[in-house]
């Protein structure tokens, strides 16, 4: 079935992993868990040694066990979890696994957005069924909310705060009674929710201020903070594993040449410290450099050098790629570009040389392109 | 055969099994078990401890009560001993302290030196002295190098995992965890791993976060519990593991080994003075020390083989100072919080366990001392049974849920975070409490720890953004023992802190508080505070900022002080206080000392030693030590051979030249000297500096004001004017500003007229090549109002004709440099300037249309010289009657003349006749006086 996907879901792409470990756990599960809530950290956090497994379960998410505990115990609780973070931290990557890991469904998902109604998050209406029928439940949309509380599963809100404030409040009923009632129906009118259902929502921690959460939902739900991954070490891990992910996905055969991905990192890490310490708005990209940049910069390097290039990544395509993902504002991001070509990576290709060198061409030709 | 052959062998084929052969790691394995039983078969009983260890105090104390030995040998500095029968006058935690200022054997520039060791009460080390200190015939003796050899050996020791401390998030936290300020810290059991990898392989598969929680969850509550034979057998093999994993670039080895050589030379010769049995000792070192496989170690080895190596000849000044559980945790590198917790664990175990722990009598602070048990017979030594076996094989047992515990944690923490700010209820208890106990089940214990609790606390309580200062993980660490800070107790202070507590008496403060106190001095209505304010001012200067902070008062030279207010921080200074304890005996003593350093400094200038004789005369009173500090100014003065001190060293010496003519009737000596010797070394000076381009015009103005203000005092000196004359007829400078400057000062000797400066000025204006530069001659006139304020009215029409002549791109630029100069250096002529200007320009915009600038007035009609009619009536009577008195003054200043005849009163003169008519009373008076006389 993967194969007809264009992105399997989580529970889907490691199904046989999710089995197998289902066939294996014998620790206590809370609710209708499919998991224990072990086997859910060893699912996302990948096995070791010293976990005496017959087979090795890869790593899936990186960063903090401590995250990944909090999250899984918060979803046993009570209590909805919101995980916050910058862009690109991994937030909704971390929520998809854990729906996978814990009920087998990652995809009740509802988008926030300035649009985003009610209805979304409680039901709609079949309008042509409720003309030829009445409303009845037949006739009534459940949201994936509504589905989840049904099925007893996880259901998700991406991008919570980009709703209004009181579409974000339809929640508070749902994680406090755990119903929702159907007041146009006389009968059958309450939906209540089955053990096992929690919400993992996600807030983009750049958006605070835009539609802030009201103090009755930030106390239904719990807070963990991912924050953005800044050892060298991990980040290198995330970029092969999801870079290596895409190129399966697109079917590339492509080598991804350890000095390249150095040049990338290092890349990352000047513009991020050259960021901290500017003391304006116009002094920073407008990107957050995190380490979901760092993929979408590598994933068009590859995909340019297979269907443009020579089918070998080349530190020129990559610079391309960095200037293209990175200069948005067209003075201002350009000017900083130049600037950390000029400061950084010319000084830096005549002392290393190397990719350097072609790294520094690369870009300064993207940029004059640009300019 | 050792009594761990079974465990030998198991480990052996473990080894064997895991990688294929005999090698190294059969080897390290082999050797741990060694090293065990080793320190069992020694002779003396050894006692590992870590630092920080509950278990290891509980243990300590289980094996004091059962065993009582005679003598305790102690890893600690061994010059430190006599500051430990202080320990009881303070309250825990604190830090002994060594101190060394004066060098001698250490490279110049290293010091102060500073070593610190930490106390507190939770420790093995503490259970140990106070044992041994509050019971008769029981000796402590430390044994380990003293504090001069550990900075002999400092070069090759390197900082270690101390130097990376955690950084404080918090400024509260920072302060705390700064109490030991610089110094190096040593402590009894440092135990952890030497090297990174082995430290981050542990945490990882530990799945903790940092290495306090390891230690906990491996070590210190599988132990805590524990019988004594287990405790000792399991930290010698931690101390052996870490011992024989190490990497083999580290230098430390190096030192440590030393040290062990060191200890244990001193056991011996202990023994070989005192003849105590060894069955009678105890020895409490670090468990990685337990292990030692130098040849020196064990009594059983050769008594000369090592000889100590002799101590500098540097003085250690020994003290005690506060210290907190922050600055320990800062020091040595442990996580944050994790001291308190393990003072709380200890506290709660040794309540559990039914255990008195040890405690000094009369010791401050904490809980009344429990009353000692009954002393059992001592235990015989029996030979130890292998305990690791059966410690490696099974399990820790681990405590099961305290349930009570747990909820007064999460009610109290919610109670605590409400008072921050956050908007925590009942029910975020009720969630803390079930995600703890999830939390520690996901991570495989029954009972959740500190830390888990702290993790389950965060996710249930903090939101996006912390509300006040303090956020959930840092009220977790303040609920779960918060920092303890400690204070040395009255007579533990040295003389110097004892003095100041003493003489600040009459304040009614408590100096033990760490809160800011606030104190009012009525200085008129209560004399008696005067002493006392003056301290507070010595201190001010003495201690670093928010010691004590005067709110209301100020102390300069020639001021009374009425009343004051300050803000006084003694206790939370108390270290500072100590510190200057080192220095001297007063403060008084202190604060001339540092005075006299400060002026012979080797980069002293004449501004500074001014500088420290104001601070003299306003702080200490007194001429002595002024009139010392003066005469090296002097020196300073006539040594120096740059002129950029010049605008301070003019500005304090006016002040100090004011204030002593204010004060008495004589100026002290050297401030004759100082002006004669300025008034020649700025004469001399004075040409090159007009012409050099590295000194300023702000510097040749100030040389110039001190040659002409101080010159009427120079000349009754002795000086010649000639001098001056000389100087600046010599000066030939070419920077616009330093043209006006000179002129400015020939006009003032005389040299030349106004009407020429006018004239030049116009000149100047006039010529349009030089227009561009006449910015810089203004800039020139107003710093010559310094040292010519006669000038003033000539820089305002000069201003003036500038602002009405000058073309706006040449006056524009100008100007804002015109500002900051009025501003920043010569902010005392700015009302000269306004004046001056109020005077010339008209006052009311009526005025103005008629105004014509005084410059551009037709100039009056010189009066004839003899025209000036003498007035009449009583005055000019007595004046002609007697004439000789006039005759005599006027032949004296060589004027020649004779005396007109008085042609009667001018019509002008009627209003002043009127006057004198109206009330003659006062010139009757006058007439009357030579007949009186």
């Amino acid at each position: 079935m993967t194969n007809e996907m264009l992105r399997a879901p989580a529970e889907v792409k490691y199904a046989e992993e999710l089995d197998w470990l289902e066939s294996i756990d014998d620790g206590p599960k809370p609710f209708s868990w499919r998991l224990s809530p072990r086997m859910v950290r060893l699912f996302v956090l990948g096995s070791e040694r010293s976990d005496g497994l017959d087979r090795e379960i890869p790593q899936k998410w990186f960063g903090d066990r401590g995250f990944v505990e909090r999250s899984i115990v918060t979803l046993a609780s009570d209590r909805g979890l919101l995980l916050i973070g910058d862009p690109g931290t991994g937030k909704s990557w971390l929520a998809e696994l854990l729906s996978a890991a814990i009920c087998r469904n990652s995809t009740l998902v509802v988008q926030g957005t300035a649009g985003t109604t009610e209805d979304h998050i409680k039901y709609s209406w079949n309008v042509s069924t409720v003309i030829a029928k009445g409303q009845s439940r037949e006739s009534m949309i459940p949201s994936p909310i509504m589905t989840a509380m049904e099925q007893g599963v996880i259901g998700r809100f991406e991008e919570l705060t980009r709703s209004t404030s009181d579409v974000q409040d339809a929640l508070i009923s749902i994680l406090s009674e755990k119903y929702v009632s159907i007041p146009e129906l006389d009968t059958d009118n309450t939906v209540f929710a089955k053990p096992g259902f929690s919400i993992i929502a996600t807030a983009n921690s750049r958006d605070r201020g835009v539609n802030d959460l009201s103090s009755a939902l930030k106390r239904r739900f719990n807070f963990v903070r991912i924050p953005v991954v800044t050892s060298k070490a991990s980040e290198a891990e995330i970029v092969r594993f999801r870079t290596t992910e895409l190129l399966r996905r697109h079917r590339i055969e492509l080598d991804l040449p350890p000095t390249l991905l150095d040049i990338l990192l290092q890349s990352f890490a000047d513009l991020r410290a050259a960021a901290a310490s500017a003391t304006s708005e116009d002094e920073k990209l407008e990107s957050a450099l995190s380490t979901a940049e760092q993929i979408g910069v590598l994933e068009d390097a590859i995909l340019h050098s297979h269907f443009f290039g020579d089918r070998a990544l080349r530190a020129e395509t990559l610079a391309g790629a960095l200037v293209g993902s990175l200069a948005r504002r067209a003075p201002e991001d350009l000017a900083i570009l130049n600037k950390y070509w000029h400061g950084v990576v010319e000084p830096r290709s005549k002392k290393d040389g190397g990719e350097w060198t072609d790294f520094l061409e690369g870009g300064r030709q993207a940029i004059s392109t640009l300019s | 055969m050792s009594t761990f052959e079974a465990l030998r062998g198991q480990l052996l084929d473990a080894a064997e099994a895991f990688s294929g052969g005999r090698d190294a790691l059969s080897e390290i394995l082999a050797g741990m078990v060694d090293d065990v039983d080793r320190m069992l078969r020694e002779e003396l009983e050894i006692f590992p401890v870590c630092h920080h260890s509950p278990a290891s105090a509980l243990a300590m104390t289980r094996r004091l009560r059962e065993r009582r030995p005679k003598v305790v040998y102690l890893e600690l500095c061994e010059d430190m001993r006599p500051l430990l029968d202080e320990l009881r006058n303070c309250r825990l935690p604190v830090a002994l302290q060594a101190f060394a200022t004066r060098l001698d054997g250490f490279p110049p520039g290293s010091g102060p030196l500073s070593v610190v060791a930490p106390v507190t009460e939770a420790s093995a080390e503490y259970q140990a002295i106070a044992y041994a200190l509050d019971t008769p015939g029981v000796e402590l003796v430390l044994v380990d190098r003293s504090v001069d050899h550990v900075f002999q050996w400092l070069p090759r020791e390197q900082a270690g995992p101390a130097a990376a401390g955690e950084s404080a998030d918090e400024p509260e936290q920072e302060e705390e965890a700064a109490l030991h300020g610089d110094a190096v810290g040593v402590e009894i059991g440092d135990l952890r791993p030497r090297f990174a990898e082995l430290e981050a392989h542990l945490l990882h598969h530990g799945k903790v976060r940092h290495w306090s929680e390891w230690w906990d969850q491996y070590v210190e509550q599988p132990l805590t519990g524990a019988d004594y034979d287990t405790y000792r057998q399991a930290m010698a093999l931690i101390g052996s593991l870490f011992r024989r994993l190490r990497p083999s670039s580290d230098d430390r080895p190096a030192v440590d080994e030393e040290r062990e050589r060191y200890m244990w030379t001193r056991i011996r010769e202990h023994l070989a003075e005192s003849g105590a049995d060894p069955a009678d000792c105890l020895y409490v070192c670090g468990a990685f020390h337990a292990v030692s496989r130098v040849a020196e170690s064990g009594l059983a080895a050769g008594a000369a083989s090592y000889a100590v190596t002799p101590r500098t000849a540097t003085r250690w000044l020994y003290g005690l100072i506060p210290s907190s559980h922050s600055a320990v945790e800062a020091q040595f590198g442990l996580a944050q919080g994790s001291v308190s917790i393990a003072a709380a664990t200890w506290a709660k175990a040794a309540e559990r366990g039914g255990l008195k722990p040890y405690r000094l009598q009369g010791q401050k602070g904490g809980r009344t001392r429990s009353k000692a048990a009954k002393p059992a017979p001592p235990a015989a030594r029996e030979p130890a049974a292998d305990r690791l076996s059966g410690f490696l094989a099974t399990p820790p047992e681990l405590d099961g849920l305290d349930e009570d515990e747990l909820r007064g944690w999460c009610v109290d923490i919610v109670r605590l975070a409400r008072r921050n700010g956050y908007l925590a209820s009942t029910a975020d208890a009720i969630a803390v409490f079930e995600t703890s106990i999830l939390l520690a089940g996901l991570r495989g214990r029954a009972r959740p720890t500190p830390y888990d609790f702290q993790d389950a606390a965060v996710t249930c309580i903090e939101k996006d953004v912390v509300p006040g200062r303090r956020d959930v993980r840092r009220l977790c660490e303040i609920l779960l023992g918060g920092d303890r800070i400690g204070q040395v107790g009255y007579d533990a202070l040295p003389p110097l802190a004892r003095d100041v507590y003493d003489r600040l008496e009459p304040l009614e403060i408590d100096p033990g508080r760490r809160t800011q106190q606030r104190v009012l001095l009525d200085l008129v209505a209560d004399p008696g505070l005067v002493p006392c304010s003056d301290l507070l001012w010595r201190l001010r200067y003495l201690l670093p900022d928010g010691a004590v902070r005067p709110i209301m008062g100020t102390r300069r030279l020639g001021e009374r002080p009425i009343q004051e207010s300050w803000d006084l921080a003694i206790g939370r200074h108390q270290r500072s206080i100590i510190e200057l304890g080192y220095e001297g005996v007063t403060v008084e003593q202190v604060l001339e000392q540092r005075l006299r350093r400060k002026v012979r400094e080797p980069r002293a200038t004449a501004g500074d030693a001014l500088a420290a004789v104001e601070d003299a005369v306003v702080y200490l009173g007194g001429r002595r030590l002024a009139d010392e500090l003066g005469e090296r100014a002097v020196e300073l003065l006539a040594a120096e051979r740059t002129v950029d001190d010049a605008p301070e060293v003019l500005r304090r010496i006016r002040r100090l030249l004011a204030h002593y003519r204010a004060a008495g009737p004589d100026l002290p000596a050297w401030c004759e000297a100082f002006v004669t010797a300025g008034y020649a070394h700025y004469c001399t000076l004075l040409p090159t500096a007009l012409t050099d381009d590295d000194t300023g015009v702000r510097q040749v103005g100030a040389m110039l004001g001190f040659l002409f203000s101080m010159e009427s005092l120079a000349l009754s000196l002795g000086c010649e004017r000639a001098q001056l004359e000389l100087a600046v007829r010599q000066s030939h400078p070419e920077a616009p500003a330093k043209v006006a400057l000179l002129w400015a000062a020939e006009t003032q000797l005389g040299l030349l007229p106004r009407q020429e400066l006018r004239a030049r000025c116009e000149e100047l204006l006039g010529n349009p090549l030089v227009v561009p530069a006449f910015p810089l001659y203004l800039s020139g006139f107003v710093q010559a109002l310094e040292p010519v304020p006669g000038l003033a009215p000539f820089v305002v029409e000069v201003l003036s004709k500038a602002f009405a002549r000058l073309p706006d791109p040449v006056l524009l630029p100008w100007l804002p440099t015109l500002i900051t100069t009025l501003r920043r250096q010569v902010p005392e002529l700015v009302p000269v300037l306004v004046r001056e200007a109020g005077r010339t320009f008209p006052g009311g915009l009526t005025e103005l249309d008629a105004w014509v600038p005084p410059w551009e007035r037709p100039a009056a009609p010189a009066r004839p010289a003899r025209g000036a009619p003498a007035p009449g009536g009583p005055v000019t009577g007595l004046l002609v009657r007697h004439p000789q008195a006039c005759d005599a003054v006027a032949a004296l200043l060589g004027c020649s003349g004779g005396w007109a005849a008085g042609d009667g009163p001018e019509p002008r003169d009627t209003q002043v006749k009127e006057l004198l008519a109206r009330h003659p009373a006062t010139a009757g008076a006058v007439a009357a006086l030579p007949a009186g006389l």
